[in-house]
């Protein structure tokens, strides 16, 4: 239950600026996802907010009380923050109620409050039977769950996540999604969640900072962001897209080397770059608004995975799985654009180039 | 705004530990250096140039220059086949060969030097002897008093340095490269050549380097063997002059060890700079187990080389010293009526003088460990945990420090520590314990370096974040986490410290007399069995303290 205001932040590692100018507040009890390719300054962005890291520039408050600045340092273990690890930093010398209870041992509490704390959170990360268990005896997620339990015993107003669940399997990665968010909505707590991977930042965010180079490119809801991208960077990181260019005149815009055109009613003239998302195409055997040759499908179940060739460009196309038996590649196949999105074509290419 | 910071006692322990460096060990080391220029108060060369014209220091320099460079190609010659044999093929008996080796490298390298006097004396030596007879030769084949002599032990001395620093660079390499040479299609020998020798060549020539600066160093060895032979180094020159006690001899000494020193650090600038800069072999993170090469046919016959190898080089010379011990008579066979004597072991384990030296030998050395230990412990965290610009200096002074030959440490140290500069510490233990913190921390911060980089920050990130502070921290997460390290570098400082002879020889007064220096004595101007019986006593501790290691550190012992 805190506010985090970062103010005019910047962070250079010798020469090399990895965050420009952070200018943001997070609410109170809000669950914010910084999401961005690796590299982004997105983790660099948490340890400054845990004071792993000095910021170069700027201020970071918590709760309007300066933490980090040019005058002040407030260190990590000051704070009074949760932190999950993506190594999950579990201690291995100690048993899972240990590494628990360890910051409330350091905060000096009477044994008996501290057991009963502890117990608590067990019960919160399902491990209350797990308590004498050393971390080498439990599963990658049930030692997520410890650096959960241990983040969250001693009542933080601010939790922070570095990429937790990048090390666990696909099945478990789901279920801790929702736990994670169970937790955040059950204590009411500020979360800052720092990811790659977008389902994650889709299912649990209030809001969601798209990051790229060191740069914010887009904040909003995961809907909106999903459905209204600011930029091709953003339309490309989150979900799947296509990108055709082409020419806007008005009312129609020509896709560039070949003869064909989708209507467009918008406003923008000259170069520009259409971006429509695969699952916003629809297959069909007769005639679409544009044409074009199967070149290859896999069958995922539920849906149809597709590629087209339009012209000398290739569509990636999730049609309804039923299309699989009716649809042979190598037929002429035309495509239903259901919506898409037009960018001016500024000639740079930078946009899914994702830097390391 | 007020500056507000907190207070981080971090910084303190920090500093204080970096100018206790300072002052003991860069000074001293700059002092000598111009001294060496200054002797008589302003710039000059004399001191120079009466030194390098005279005839006797030439032929010293020639046969420090020799000895050590004839012990570091054999040395290199031995170790690496050893190396990879123990290390990469399934040879019989790896285990105990390493062991051995190993063991040999914790041995004090007077107490070889001892045993290869016996052997092979050119009128008595028990192994000229023996082959003597079994070859029906008219004379004795040895001459233990010759170069040759001295460059064969301090070669069965000093290459057990290379092995050590050969295997572990062949246990952080990636054995997926050479599997990858070997799926090309090249048999394992052309492998070996082909791509191991290759990648391990940088470590192969800081092994190399590494043996020549520790035998050129080397006193105990030519003063045991060179000194009876008419054999002098620049090292027993170095003490010849100190042992003239005049100031003259002192300046002396100091152009010496001024040339020594130059080596030494030029060796060590070409393997941490030069060399080291080349290194391939990248820390990969995550413990790969080495492919073992099958020797087929060999298997046998390439065992019983090793183990003829270890016969002669270790076991016979071990052997030696015990048999000496129990001896009364040593021009007769031990096994001859009446010669068996427990005398000697009597002497060494009840005379007073002796139990005194022993008992300053071992406080001295717990103290070097210790504070050496800490000494460590803080420079690593200061190297590994932080990002202050300059924190691999202290790094760089400990290994300086160790590079840098024993007579040349108690010469600075001698010169500086005895009240010229308001410090006088000269003829008390402390200075010891200072001399050997200089010389033998690098072996304990190595240890722990590499113990820091096995540990993630994050678990320490994870208890600082849970509101621990610094020193909390560290009592908490990192020193439990790393303890068999703290333990296995404790041992690696106090065992060298322990029977220290060169350093300790020169700084000794009648009430700190070590160890080391007791036995020295015996052997050179009383009882030889005694000596031995000592040596023998010194042997059993090492070799039990590093069986204990190896079960305090799970056998993952971390020289």
């Amino acid at each position: 239950m805190s506010v985090i205001t970062i103010d005019h932040v910047t962070k250079s590692f010798g020469n090399v600026e990895v965050l420009k100018e952070f200018t943001q507040e997070f609410q109170d009890g809000e669950f914010i996802t910084l999401l961005g390719p690796s590299g982004c300054g997105k983790t660099t962005m948490l340890r400054i907010i845990a004071g792993f890291e000095k910021p170069t520039t700027g201020e970071v408050r918590i709760d309007g009380k300066v933490v980090s600045s040019k005058d002040v340092f407030v260190p990590p273990e000051k704070r009074e923050i949760g932190m999950v690890f993506q190594s999950y930093a579990v201690w291995p010398h100690m048993n899972v109620f240990d590494n628990v209870a360890y910051p409330l041992k350091i905060k000096r509490m009477p044994k008996n409050v501290i057991r009963e704390k502890v117990e608590g959170i067990l019960e919160v990360v399902h491990l209350s039977q797990y308590a004498d268990r050393m971390p080498s005896q439990l599963s990658g997620g049930q030692q997520q769950r410890v650096a959960l339990g241990r983040a969250l015993v001693a009542e933080p107003k601010l939790l922070l996540l570095d990429e937790p669940l990048s090390n666990l399997d696909a099945k478990l990665r789901e279920s801790m999604r929702y736990e994670i968010k169970e937790i955040q909505r059950k204590l009411g707590i500020t979360v800052v969640y720092v990811t790659h991977d977008q389902i994650e930042a889709m299912t649990m965010s209030d809001r969601v900072y798209i990051i790229n180079r060191g740069v914010i490119q887009q904040v909003g809801h995961p809907i909106e962001i999903y459905r209204h991208p600011a930029n091709q960077f953003v339309a490309d990181f989150v979900g799947k897209v296509n990108f055709i260019k082409g020419l806007a005149e008005a009312g129609r815009i020509r896709i560039k080397g070949i003869d064909q055109s989708v209507k467009y009613d918008g406003e923008m003239r000259g170069d520009v770059v259409l971006a429509i998302r695969p699952e916003n195409i629809e297959l069909t055997s007769a005639e679409g608004h544009l044409t074009g040759i199967l070149s290859s499908m896999y069958y995922l179940g539920d849906v149809n995975d597709c590629r087209v060739e339009v012209g000398d460009t290739t569509l990636r196309v999730t049609a309804d799985a039923h299309t699989y038996d009716t649809l042979r590649v190598g037929d002429k196949v035309g495509l239903i654009i259901d919506s898409f999105l037009v960018y001016p074509d500024d000639g740079n290419d930078d946009y899914n180039k994702i830097l390391t | 705004m007020q500056k507000k910071h907190y207070f981080d006692i971090k910084w303190a322990v920090i500093l204080v530990i970096v100018a206790f460096l300072l002052v003991f060990q860069v000074f001293p080391l700059l002092y000598l250096v111009y001294r060496s220029f200054f002797s008589t108060g302003k710039f000059s060369l004399e001191g120079f140039s009466r030194i390098y014209t005279y005839e006797m220091n030439w032929s010293c320099l020639k046969n420090t220059i020799i000895t050590a460079g004839f012990a570091m190609i054999f040395g290199v010659i031995l170790a690496f086949p050893l190396a990879w044999l123990v290390g990469r093929t399934n040879l019989y008996g790896k285990k105990f060969f390493r062991f051995l080796f190993v063991t040999t490298y914790m041995v004090p390298p007077y107490v070889g030097a001892m045993a290869w006097l016996r052997l092979l004396n050119p009128k008595v030596g028990t192994l000229n002897v023996f082959i003597k007879n079994l070859l029906h030769l008219s004379e004795n084949p040895f001459n233990i008093y010759s170069i040759w002599g001295l460059v064969w032990v301090l070669t069965t001395f000093y290459y057990p340095y290379a092995f050590i620093t050969i295997s572990r660079a062949m246990e952080k390499m990636d054995p997926s490269l050479e599997e990858a040479s070997r799926i090309s299609g090249a048999s394992p020998l052309k492998t070996l050549f082909t791509v191991t020798l290759p990648l391990m060549m940088p470590s192969i020539v800081a092994a190399a380097l590494l043996v020549f600066v520790a035998a050129a160093s080397c006193y105990g060895i030519p003063s045991i063997i060179g000194a009876p032979g008419q054999l002098y180094t620049v090292t027993t020159r170095i003490m010849d002059y100190v042992s003239v006690g005049s100031q003259q001899g002192l300046t002396d000494a100091t152009v010496l060890a001024v040339f020594l020193m130059a080596i030494a650090l030029l060796v060590l600038y070409i393997s941490n700079f030069v060399v080291g800069k080349k290194d391939y072999i990248t820390v990969s993170g995550k413990s790969t187990r080495p492919n073992i090469v099958d020797l087929g046919k060999w298997r046998i016959p390439i065992t019983i080389l090793v183990s003829i190898f270890a016969l002669i080089v270790v076991i016979i010379p071990f052997a030696t010293v015990f048999m000496t011990s129990f001896t009364t008579n040593m021009g007769k066979s031990l096994f001859a009526p009446g010669n068996f004597t427990l005398k000697f072991w009597n002497t060494a384990l009840t005379r007073k003088s002796i139990l005194g030296s022993t008992k300053n030998s071992v406080i001295s050395a717990v103290w070097a460990a210790t504070l050496g230990m800490i000494v460590c412990l803080v420079m690593a965290y200061l190297l590994k945990r932080t990002n202050v610009k300059g924190k691999a200096v202290p790094d760089f002074l400990i290994t300086v420090g160790s590079g840098t030959p024993s007579v040349v440490i108690a010469l600075a140290l001698i010169m500086t520590m005895s009240g010229r500069f308001g410090v006088n510490i000269y003829n008390t233990i402390f200075i010891m314990i200072v001399a050997y913190m200089i010389k033998y921390m690098l072996m304990g911060m190595r240890t722990v370096v590499s113990a820091f980089s096995q540990v993630s920050p994050s678990l320490e990130e994870a208890a600082q974040i849970s509101g621990a502070g610094w020193l909390r921290r560290l009592k908490d997460v990192l020193f439990p986490l790393i303890i068999p390290s703290i333990v296995a570098g404790w041992f690696l400082i106090f065992m060298p410290c322990f029977y220290e002879l060169t350093m300790s020889n020169l700084l000794y007064s009648t009430d700190t007399k070590t160890l080391g220096v007791e036995l020295f004595t015996y052997q050179t101007y009383h009882s030889q069995q005694t000596a031995s019986a000592l040596a023998g006593g010194i042997l059993i501790m090492v070799i039990g303290l590093n069986v204990i290691l190896d079960k305090v550190t799970k056998g993952k012992f971390s020289i």
